[in-house]
């Protein structure tokens, strides 16, 4: 299933932004980040926080600084993940990883200034009460209860038989913290209420983990060309595919994405795109 | 070709709802309305709102089932029973909105640190408060409205335990939500941090805990066992007498005592000819509480009427008593004055205990009572129903129109309808003939009016057939009328007014006397009991009780308290005495021979008053009674 045709649009607001922030040239440290923010990128992430943003009756330009900070701290997280002492993975985004480019050090120090730069760019860019929020929203989605805990209780899992529980604290540290912080930073950037801020949370947190679980599937059925990344990568790992299988799993994330479009409800017509993005998480094959 | 179900599939799908996924928001209902709110104040307000209208929906009609056990008289029917859900609701729905409301603004004024990582727990800490204490009050609510009656079978115990368990569990959610909504808004982190221990594992253990409390309160405010023997029937094993108790209101014995030596009240002397037994009064000078402890040998926290004046619910036939002093007559007035109550009087509404004409009635004795308190509406119920000419009894034969309960039976009012100009008119040679002129013309006035009372009753009286009844009881108030007209006032008055006014109640005592000559007369197989309490004058301190008439004993003397009367009367005419009754007969007014042939027998129960239902629908004469209790100096 391909990306919907109005997230081009999104797609390169997002772009234009990143590219401001992190110039591909210069120094090798700004060129590692540039890296991996500039490969090419489906966006998910800024491109929900520009939509919700939207959704509740904001500009996108108004929530763009949220979004790429969303993404800066996406591409944080994939530099770490990808080192060897971490996953080691060879491929992301269809090319080399950071790491194995620019070498261990320049990754790590580059993973490290997307994360500053995240932040430094949402408190510049907002007012102090919303830009306290917001980096607050962030932050929380980088910690303990999110990327740092995700990946560190994954890195204890690997090779070993997980509980589902286990499994699904990984997902929601490393995957769904994100997705709701960024939904969440967009439609704060627009003002919105916290009605309005709980729904988008929810619809966030349940496609979230459809994501995860699609990425789940696809790492054992996907097709490397489109993917990106190596199949069977996660074969030391246990995923929802252990749990449920191959149609459990498909079924469970589509019953996800259900839900997440339930949560859409109060916003009636004017949440079709964010529908339309569930859709795709469901039957996506990249 | 349907796909096979997957077992792992279904699991997965739980333990997800478990943790927070596969849920769109069940909240909606109650954060709905704030969903265009920013500020923490709006939201509050807005979601306290829905939370008032559970509250309203869920509470309202639980205690108005509660409210109608404990004040019997309130509700009187199903409409009666829907109108005080309306009010429950209201008062509930104002109450748990300003709770909510309050509570998710203090919770939303915690320190920012507690609203970050902990907002979660202060919460859930709001709504485990609220929802225990509507636990508490439900489970209390369920034992207080059970008190008196046998509906406590486990099974309804168990399914209204479940289901105020439902309610309180609701109701705390939907605290526990506002409240973090109220902090989300404030700035905590908006996103909540998914528990580890799966939601249904704890609202099914909240449930589970929940249940075992209440339970366990239930059984902490569990009461002694109530008697739930039914009625037994009632043998009458007596002297073959019949039994007319003559109840004077204002009496002063010791005026008596000095008026017997005049020798204009030979109708009295004979009726104390044989001593008299002193009678205690109530402290609480009211005439409908302290006659219908006489009538039902109950005290008025078990008969249940606590005062003349009550208070009638807007909407409702049923009526509460009115406190005649402090925070709580204010409060009367306020209510008065919004329309939401207006005052009445009491009424047999109010009544939970037999009185001695209906129990002997149910003895199969034939029983008559006259304008006794609290005896309005009457009906006509049971297989030998007693004659009640209620308090209202005299309004209604004097406007005409279709009874409200004023009189019963229906054929007497018939009866006592055609036979009215001859009744007043023997009432009015009564007083012409009996009533002592006085100068004053304030204190003729007054004495006439209590007298046309007084001669009224016991015209009306001797044409019941007196000698074709077993009991006949007249209540007489136009002495304690009087009384409290002429010295009741409080206010100061001149030695030669005072002397006056004195000399005019003794010409009342002349007017009595004359009165009840005739009524009182000895005849065959019959004892009559005079009854007499000081009224509203509280320097009097005790009344009396005489008994004349075949078996009275020669000399009759002792103390007795209000309680003892309808014990008294009951035995006399052979009924058992329920052990139920706190007072004791007072056999020693019966000769010796009579007491030996027939002691007191007992029985377990009298068996339950139901109050009159179906009644009272337009309530005519409401007010006018009202009005002419206020003539007559009862209600102000």
């Amino acid at each position: 299933m391909h990306l919907p045709s109005f997230f081009s649009e999104y797609q390169r607001l997002a772009d234009d932004e990143l590219r401001r922030l992190v110039p591909d040239r210069g120094e090798a440290v700004q060129r590692s980040m540039a890296y991996t923010v500039l490969a090419p990128s489906k966006r998910v992430r800024p491109v929900l926080t520009l939509l919700c943003a939207e959704l509740c009756g904001g500009r996108a330009a108004q929530a763009s600084p949220a979004a790429a900070s969303v993404e800066l701290i996406h591409a944080a997280s994939l530099i770490l993940d990808d080192l060897p002492s971490m996953d080691d993975a060879p491929l992301r985004r269809g090319r080399a990883t950071n790491h194995r480019e620019f070498g261990e050090a320049i990754a790590i120090l580059a993973a490290f200034a997307l994360l500053n730069e995240a932040f430094g760019h949402v408190s510049r860019s907002y007012e102090p009460a919303l830009a306290t929020r917001m980096t607050s929203l962030l932050s929380g989605s980088v910690g303990l209860d999110g990327l740092v805990g995700g990946q560190a209780a994954d890195l204890l899992a690997t090779d070993q038989q997980i509980d589902f529980d286990m499994l699904e604290r990984i997902h929601r540290g490393k995957t769904g913290a994100l997705f709701v912080a960024a939904a969440a930073c967009g439609a704060l950037a627009a003002g919105a209420a916290a009605h309005a801020v709980a729904s988008l949370s929810a619809y966030a947190k349940n496609l979230g983990l459809a994501f995860q679980i699609v990425d789940d599937l696809l790492d054992v059925e996907g097709d490397p060309s489109e993917t990106g990344k190596a199949v069977r990568g996660d074969a030391r790992k246990t995923t929802f595919v252990s749990f449920s299988g191959v149609a459990g799993a498909r079924q469970l994330a589509r019953e996800l994405c259900d839900t997440a479009n339930l949560a859409l409800q109060p916003f009636g017509r004017r949440a079709d795109r964010l529908r339309e993005l569930s859709a795709f998480v469901a039957g996506r094959s990249m | 070709m349907t796909t096979p179900k997957d077992p792992r599939v279904d699991d997965l799908r739980q333990r997800l709802r478990s943790l927070g996924y596969l849920d769109a928001g069940v909240d909606r209902f109650v954060l709905g309305p704030a969903r265009d709110a920013r500020r923490p104040v709006a939201i509050a307000a807005l979601a306290s709102l829905r939370i008032g209208v559970l509250a309203a929906v869920l509470l309202g009609p639980a205690a108005a089932i509660g409210i109608g056990t404990r004040l019997p008289g309130l509700v009187t029917g199903t409409r009666d029973a829907l109108v005080v859900a309306v009010y429950l609701a209201l008062l509930f729905g104002t109450a748990a909105t300003a709770l909510s409301f309050v509570a998710s603004l203090v919770a939303a004024r915690l320190p920012a640190t507690l609203l970050g990582r902990r907002a979660r727990l202060v919460s859930r800490a709001a709504g485990v408060l609220v929802g225990a204490g509507c636990l508490v009050y439900l489970t209390l609510w369920w034992r207080i409205a059970n008190a008196n009656a046998a509906l406590l079978s486990p099974l309804w115990t168990v399914f209204v335990l479940l289901v105020a368990v439902g309610i309180s569990l609701l109701l705390g959610h939907a605290t526990s939500i506002t409240a973090f909504a109220v902090m989300a808004a404030r700035g905590g982190n908006a996103t909540a941090r998914v528990d580890r221990t799966p939601a249904w594992r704890l609202t099914a253990a909240a449930a589970v805990v929940a249940f075992a409390g209440a339970a366990g309160l239930l059984l902490l405010a569990a009461p002694a066992p109530a008697s739930e023997t039914p009625a037994p029937h009632l043998a009458v094993i007596s002297p073959g007498v019949r039994v007319k108790l003559v109840a004077i209101d204002g009496f002063d014995p010791a005026a008596m005592d000095a008026l017997a030596a005049t020798g204009r009240v030979p109708t009295l002397v004979r009726l104390f000819a044989n001593g008299a037994i002193r009678l205690g009064a109530d402290a609480v000078r009211d005439p409908a509480r302290e006659w219908t402890t006489i009538a039902t040998g109950q005290p008025p926290t078990v008969h249940g009427v606590q005062g003349l004046e009550t208070r009638r619910v807007a909407g409702l036939q049923g009526s509460v008593a009115s406190e005649p002093h402090g925070l709580a007559r204010a409060l009367g007035d306020v209510t008065d004055l919004l329309r939401l109550t207006r005052p009445s009087t009491a009424s047999g509404t109010e009544l939970r205990a037999k009185t001695l004409w209906e129990v002997a009635a149910d003895a199969g004795l034939r029983a008559a009572v006259i304008n006794w308190w609290a005896t309005w509406p009457a009906t006509a119920s049971g297989a030998n129903p007693p004659i009640v000419l209620s308090d209202r009894a005299t309004l209604r034969l004097e406007r005409g129109g279709a009874l409200d309960g004023e009189i019963a039976p229906v054929h007497v009012y018939d009866r006592l309808r055609g036979e009215w100009p001859a009744i007043r008119e023997q009432a009015a040679n009564t007083i012409a003939t009996l009533l002592p002129s006085t100068p004053d013309p304030d204190a003729a006035a007054a004495l006439h009016r209590a007298a046309e009372v007084d001669a009224v009753q016991v015209a009306v009286a001797s044409r019941l057939d007196p000698r074709s009844l077993d009991l006949l009881a007249v209540y007489l108030p136009g002495l304690d009328i009087a009384q409290h007209a002429l010295l009741g006032s409080g206010d100061a008055v001149a030695p030669s007014a005072l002397a006056a006014r004195l000399d005019a109640l003794r010409g009342y005592y002349f007017f009595l006397d004359g009165l009840l000559r005739e009524m009182t007369a000895p005849a065959n197989n019959e004892i009559v009991f005079v009854v007499a309490e000081p009224g509203r004058i509280a320097t009097i301190t005790r009344g009396a009780v005489a008994v004349s008439g075949e078996h009275a004993a020669a000399e009759i003397h002792g103390d007795a308290r209000p309680i003892d009367i309808a014990p008294t009367v009951l035995h006399v005419l052979g009924v058992p005495i329920s052990r139920e009754l706190p007072g004791r007969p007072l056999v020693d007014v019966l000769t010796a021979g009579v007491r030996s042939r027939f002691p007191v027998r007992q029985v377990d129960t009298y068996g339950r008053r139901t109050s009159p239902a179906g009644l009272r629908e337009g309530q005519p004469l409401d007010r006018e009674m009202i009005e002419r209790l206020r003539s007559l100096g009862y209600v102000r």
